[in-house]
């Protein structure tokens, strides 16, 4: 030991220099990676979006394992759903959520909502798809019909022979929905190369859908894609009334694009857990939008407006049914599913989006009805769920109106 | 002046009676010893490990008693695991400590190490002896520090204990919804131990330094508690989502990484740099009071 | 060591009554090597002021010669338990500096406190260890004390002060006797070259004071330089060979106790026939002597460095009958009082 150590009358004030010298040392070092990465030049060859889009369009979908970060600054009422319900779907309503994905490039995939000590996860492997939650140890298991299996494995067999023109539905890849979104966007959008930009590490080119239509409340729609395998990265969907910060972000934060183990593709149901066995349609295979072909709409559904400021209506719902979380008639409700106003980018985001095989997502476990409340606030037409990129208006004679306008957009239609 | 100098001033006799001033080689091996015979010799510090240890026990009793009644399967966290698989009552245990017994723990413990010295006089009379402020220090976060470890271990290996007596042991049910053999479970479930224990670094930096501000050690238990009582609050106000991962207990239940199907061993080394920045601020903190403190108790 | 160090080392001198033959040597010099070596403690300026803004000790000078038992008095709260903690490295000093066994203060603390012995206001041990246990604990924590000796040396320790029978007994059930004892065994753990003992008779009975007077007597005879401190004088004073004497928060007066009692603040009083009173007295003004005050046929006057024989012989040698010659040299307890003003009440 040495004497050192013993205060000196002189240096009593030096000896403070030491925590402050300390505390600016750990800030820095927890800030400068994030402020070196963005100070870093990106030196890609510049690209035109016609390029960009055909490039996509002709990459492969590769294998990669990364995690992904959600966040919706929607405007919603702050409600602590993951401490409400752990890991939970329905947490991706409000503020950030981690998930964590993997995907051979294929057929199977593994993607993982997590909670603090709970998880949720939706394993695929080509027409079967599991979803797990630790929450209450329970397994869904999705299964095609023996006719549809039989169907979906002819496909399979001629897409790899390689004359299948493509699955499209419940399957997307990256490519396609890239391809999707341009094709569907150009008619009412401007599409722009952003700057290019870093996403999880790795450089990445930027395309900026914005729509001509200024009365919708999509601001812009901002797509990364990787440089090297033109996977989407990164998708910014921005409110046109919050310039600050994009109301929807979902982005990998960390990627690797190698083919992950085989223990995470694989599922088998845990001893002990329930499980439940749901058979599903494949759907048919007709026109790649069915929804938006005007002769197959269902019955009290009406669609007005074109491109971004489409406004759905369903009349005759019963609404309180599906309220208390009746799964039949939530089904039948496309703005369950997370609906941004435009396919295209709704496509991209289904990317990275729990899907469990069905398209809508679990049950919620939590009293809806509160919940109901809590989102939407009292109007003299009836309910109104307003945020920054989706309104949704429930009139007391059973219509719900949902599009990406403004709240007084949909009250004037009502 | 030069030792020799007073050798050769003093008579036979003094340099007789001068005892050496070079440090004995182990000395700092010594005093680690005895101060960890002092803190694990301490009658409240073994009843604090025993209380600990018998929150395992009661857990695992009531679910016990209760696993054929509708209550079975109940519970946060891993509690409802349990009854499957006894591996699971270390981590449903070791959930129920985090939040207020083990910081609880820490309180004592850091409290105890400078204040309750500083309080019972017994501080002056290291200095005296003289110990290196520093050395001191760094001995008191060594032995605060295995304490700790005792304590995590104890509530681990009881609900081991009680687990596999009541429950039995069998493969692991991942939340991932894998299952893998009991082997590896155990090791998974060694690794959360490790976690929780590493995770608790921070909060005893933290008590060390306001163990430092004080000449009452019930005051830095206090204060050492509510810091991690507060961490937590702060860390559900989504208004604070800014300043989440840098809370001393933002990254705790983090040690759910290990039963996952893929640790991500990124999310745990970001836990642990956390932990590792709040030692090095709080134990700087510590250190440049200790070292300039007026010890007049 | 700096100028204002030397210039702040005479300011008890404007108060001390026997000017400054009582300082050591070369007290006004610079410091050389001699100086070092000839004090086990020497502080020059040293000064507190607590943050509560308590002047607790003033620019004090202390000189403890090697070899010396040195007795720091003061009424309670008048700084000797301050400039204790200041010479063992506990409280840093506001200004000032000290030196013990020859190095600096509390810079070389790891090289010199391991050869210093320290009682600091009254013992303190863990309660539930015993007496043994709790040296053991002391001994652990000294990088310098070789670990193979360690429970001989305590168990020497324990039985130096009595309380070999003790020695397992939790500290907790210890009388305040015990107690004292025990803090003064560990202050002899290892042999050491200078004790700083605060107030070591606090709590101990008549018998127990003679008993540490005693040991401190005994280690005096072996070398060992003693610093002790006491707000009794009477109970310290003799074993002491030099005295220092505090008040509120100075030194007033420090020295070798020889000289403090001989040659400090003796008084004559020369009575001769009435009508020559005035004649004496200007022969004592004459001899130097201070203070002259006629009162009847008797003259007063402060001795100072004159020998009563001087008087004697000039009062004759004058002419003049002298009746009577008395020298009262006033106890080292009239002194402290009288430095110190409110004698045994507490300073402050
Ligand atoms: N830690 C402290 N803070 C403020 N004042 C103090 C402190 N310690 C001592 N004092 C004050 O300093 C003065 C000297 O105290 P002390 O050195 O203990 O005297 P003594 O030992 O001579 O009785 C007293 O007036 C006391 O009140
Ligand atoms: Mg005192």
């Amino acid at each position: 030991m040495t004497e050192a150590s013993v205060p000196r009358p002189t240096s009593s004030r030096a000896r403070w220099a030491v925590p402050a010298v300390v505390a600016v040392a750990v800030t820095g070092a927890f800030l400068a990676p994030p402020l070196l990465a963005s100070a870093d030049e990106s030196v890609l060859p510049d690209v035109t979006p016609g390029q960009l889009v055909t490039t996509i369009a002709a990459a492969e979908p590769v294998p990669l394992s990364g995690t992904v970060v959600y966040t919706a600054r929607l405007g919603l009422p702050e409600i602590p759903l993951a401490e409400m319900t752990g890991a939970d779907p329905i947490a991706l309503l409000g503020g950030s959520s981690t998930l964590r994905v993997w995907t051979d490039g294929a057929e199977r995939s593994r993607v993982a909502l997590l909670g603090s000590a709970s998880e949720y996860s939706v394993v695929q492997d080509g027409a079967e798809a599991w979803t797990y939650s630790s929450s209450d140890d329970a397994v869904v298991h999705y299964t095609l019909s023996a006719a549809d299996q039989a169907r979906f494995d002819a496909l399979a067999d001629d897409a790899r022979a390689g004359t299948l023109p493509e699955v499209a539905g419940g399957l997307p890849t990256p490519d396609e929905a890239a391809r999707a979104a341009l094709a569907q966007v150009e008619q009412y959008s401007t599409v722009a190369m952003g700057d290019q930009t870093t996403v999880a590490g790795r450089d990445a080119y930027q395309l900026v859908v914005t729509p001509k239509d200024a009365s919708t409340l999509i601001g812009k729609v901002v797509v990364a894609i990787d440089a090297e395998t033109s996977t989407p990265l990164r998708v910014q969907t921005w409110s046109s009334t919050d310039s600050s910060s994009p109301a929807l972000e979902i982005g990998f934060t960390d990627v690797a694009f190698t083919t992950p183990d085989d223990a995470v593709l694989a599922f088998s149901a845990p001893a002990g857990a329930a499980v439940k066995d749901v058979v599903v349609p494949l759907p048919e295979m007709t026109g790649a939008e069915p929804e938006t072909a005007p002769g197959t709409l269902p019955e009290g559904v009406s669609i007005t407006g074109t491109g971004w400021e489409t406004v759905t209506t369903w009349s005759g719902l019963d609404v309180a049914s599906l309220i208390a979380g009746d799964p039949a008639a939530l089904a039948t409700v496309p703005g369950a599913e997370l609906t941004i106003g435009s396919e295209s980018a709704q496509d991209l985001i289904e990317e990275f989006m729990p899907s469990d095989g069905s398209g809508s997502p679990s049950i919620p476990t939590l009293d809806t009805s509160v919940l109901y409340d809590q989102l939407t606030t009292a109007v003299p037409e009836g309910r109104l769920l307003s945020s920054t990129l989706l309104s949704v208006l429930v009139t007391d004679d059973g219509r719900v109106l949902v599009g990406a306008v403004p709240a007084e957009t949909l009250r004037a239609m009502a | 002046m030069s030792h020799a100098d007073v050798l050769a001033d003093g008579s036979a006799d003094a340099a007789e009676l001068r005892p050496s001033s070079t440090p004995v080689r182990g000395a700092w091996g010594r005093l680690v010893r005895s101060e960890l015979r002092l803190v694990f010799g301490r009658r409240r510090n073994q009843a604090l490990l025993a209380g600990l240890a018998a929150v395992p026990l009661l857990l695992g009793l009531v679910l016990f008693v209760t696993r054929d009644s509708a209550l079975a399967g109940q519970g946060p966290g891993f509690v409802g695991r349990v009854t499957g698989n006894g591996l699971f009552l270390v981590v449903a245990a070791l959930i129920m400590c985090l939040p207020f017994l083990l910081p609880l723990t820490i309180g004592i413990a850091t409290g105890e190490a400078i204040a309750g010295e500083a309080s019972s006089g017994t501080l002056r009379y290291l200095l005296a002896v003289p110990v290196s402020r520093t050395r001191l220090l760094a001995v008191k976060a060594v032995a605060t520090m295995t304490f700790v470890a005792a304590a995590v271990l104890a509530i681990g290996l009881v609900a081991l204990a009680v687990g596999a007596a009541f429950f039995g042991l069998t493969d692991v049910t991942l939340l991932s919804g894998t299952t893998i053999p009991l082997a590896d479970g155990v090791l998974r479930v060694a690794g959360v131990a490790a976690y929780v224990t590493l995770s608790l670094t921070g909060l005893v930096a933290v008590g060390l330094f306001f163990s430092t501000l004080t000449e009452v050690p019930v005051g830095a238990m206090a204060a050492t508690v509510i810091v991690a009582i507060v961490s937590a609050v702060l860390d559900t106000l989504p208004q604070l989502a800014a300043i989440h991962p840098a809370l001393l207990t933002h990254h705790w239940l983090d040690f759910a990484e290990f039963l996952r199907v893929e640790v991500d061993w990124g999310v745990l080394s970001s836990g642990m740099a956390v932990q590792a920045a709040w030692v090095a601020i709080f134990g700087s903190l510590a250190w440049s009071r200790f070292v300039t403190a007026d010890v007049s108790s | 060591m700096t100028a204002s160090g030397t210039r702040s080392s005479s300011v008890p001198r404007d108060r001390l009554r026997p000017a400054g033959s009582t300082e050591p040597a070369g007290a006004d010099v610079e410091l050389d090597a001699s100086d070092v070596t000839a004090l086990a403690v020497r502080t020059e300026g040293l000064t507190k002021r607590f943050r509560s803004g308590q002047l607790a000790v003033d620019g004090i000078g202390l000189r403890v010669p090697r070899g010396s038992v040195y007795g720091f008095l003061g009424p309670n709260g008048s700084g000797k338990t301050t400039t204790i903690r200041m010479l063992l490295g506990l409280v840093r000093p506001t200004s000032g500096v000290a030196w013990l066994l020859g190095e600096p203060m509390p810079d070389g603390a790891g090289h010199v406190l391991p050869r210093v012995g320290a009682l600091v206001e009254g013992p303190a041990f863990h309660p539930y260890l015993g007496g043994r246990a709790n040296l053991a604990r002391l001994d652990a924590s000294d990088a310098t004390a070789d670990p193979r000796t360690a429970r001989r040396r305590s168990d020497e320790a324990l039985e130096r002060v009595g309380l070999t029978a003790a020695a397992s007994k939790p500290y907790r059930q210890y009388s305040l006797g015990m107690k004292q004892r025990l803090g003064l065994a560990a202050a002899l753990l290892r042999p050491r070259e200078l004790l700083v003992l605060d107030e070591p008779t606090n709590g101990l009975d008549p018998q127990g004071t003679r008993e540490v007077r005693l040991l401190i007597r005994e280690l005096a005879d072996a070398g060992t330089t003693v610093l002790v401190s006491s707000h009794l004088l009477t109970e310290i004073e003799q074993v002491c060979t030099h005295l220092g004497i505090m008040g509120r928060g100075k030194l007033l007066v420090q020295g070798e106790r020889q000289v403090l009692t001989e040659r400090g603040v003796a008084r004559v009083t020369v009575t001769t026939a009435g009508e020559q009173v005035g004649a004496a007295a200007e022969v004592l003004t004459g001899l130097g002597l201070a203070e002259v005050l006629a009162d009847g046929v008797t003259l007063h006057a402060l001795l100072g460095a004159t020998a009563p024989e001087e008087v004697s012989a000039a009062i004759v040698n004058a002419g003049l009958d002298l009746v009577g010659l008395q020298v009262r040299r006033p106890s080292l307890e009239e002194l402290f009082v009288e430095l110190t003003g409110e004698g045994f009440d507490v300073a402050r």
